[in-house]
């Protein structure tokens, strides 16, 4: 078999090895071989090597500095900004604004209602004005 | 609501912070305090500025809470941010500031080392090791490094690796690929 790090697809195999990705078959595969393949075995070599790096555990005060730090970036916020993004702020406006729409709409409907009487009005006035007129230019 | 339910629970999770609920966060915190940090501490090998830069991370997450949206894997979104806070971190140079402290702190582990004496040889065998890996993970390009930690430490897919980075699964194979033979150069030595 030709060294998996020759190619793309044998390199992707082995990768998939070494974090036992593969299936039980293709394990077996490249178990058989790196058996024959010294430089494969290298880089088998080298993902063991890489768990002398253990890295230290996180140390105690971490989440008592975090919260600290997002306490005072909220109170650093100017109060509108804190209470803006609380889930119940924008129900509520959008709730006032459907309650301000429905106060609007009889209102606007006595409105077009008004504008309409005007127009009749004004209609009328036009023809009255005109039936004045006839006679002068006649 | 059936989508929410198929939704993984750390997405969850972090929906219900966005709606204020801050025991969602803590556990949340719980589940990938350690994760974030040992990742950051093996980018830029410093204790400190690895949990300062973890405290940016978590603090970005909670920044987002009301704009969270599961279009990817809580664990990629978080990553995401993660290694974008390293690079940052790693272009900006912090890590300049830190690597005295990190030979300080070899220097302080052997010094422990050589007052116990049953297995001082041992011991100092393994933080010559130690520091060999260290220096080789270190002189891997950033990104190269990134991909590394992510797949070999913290279980992360191509698919993953490549949402984080911002590139095609091949792109990460092939990144990998390259990372792990220029390890094997430098560690080949290594018994």
């Amino acid at each position: 078999m030709i060294c998996l790090t020759k190619n793309e697809q044998g390199a992707e195999l082995l990768t998939g090895y070494l974090a036992k990705t593969l299936d039980a078959a293709g394990m077996a595969e490249v178990d058989r071989h790196i058996q024959d393949c010294a430089e494969c075995r290298g880089l088998v070599s080298v993902w063991e090597k890489l768990d002398e790096f253990t890295a230290p555990e996180v140390t105690a005060g971490f989440d008592a500095r975090l919260y600290a730090r997002i306490a005072e970036e909220d109170a650093r916020r100017p109060w509108w900004r804190r209470l803006l993004w609380r889930p119940a702020v924008p129900l509520v406006a959008a709730g006032a604004l459907v309650g301000l729409g429905l106060l609007m709409v009889p209102r606007t409907h006595d409105a077009a209602k008004q504008a309409n009487e005007m127009d009749i009005e004004q209609v009328a006035q036009a023809v009255d004005d005109l039936d004045l007129l006839t006679p002068i230019a006649q | 609501m059936e989508a929410v339910a198929a939704l993984e629970q750390d997405a969850q999770l972090m929906l219900r912070v966005g709606e204020g609920d801050d025991t969602s966060f803590a556990l949340l915190l719980e589940r990938h305090r350690g994760p974030v940090v040992h990742f950051l501490y093996r980018m830029v090998q410093n204790q400190a500025v690895s949990e300062e830069l973890a405290q940016e991370v978590f603090l970005r997450v909670y920044r987002s809470r009301s704009t969270y949206e599961p279009t990817a894997k809580f664990t990629t979104w978080l990553f995401r941010i993660a290694t974008h806070v390293a690079l940052n971190s790693i272009r900006d140079g912090k890590k300049e500031k830190g690597h005295e402290s990190l030979d300080v702190e070899i220097e302080g582990m052997e010094r422990q080392v050589a007052d116990r004496q049953p297995t001082v040889e041992q011991e100092m065998v393994q933080n010559v090791k130690l520091r060999e890996v260290r220096q080789a993970i270190e002189a891997l390009p950033a990104k190269q490094r990134a991909a590394v930690l992510m797949h070999k430490y913290e279980g992360l897919d191509y698919a993953q690796i490549a949402a984080v980075l911002s590139c095609s699964e091949s792109a990460v194979k092939s990144l990998l690929f390259r990372a792990y033979e220029s390890l094997r150069g430098r560690l080949a030595h290594m018994a």
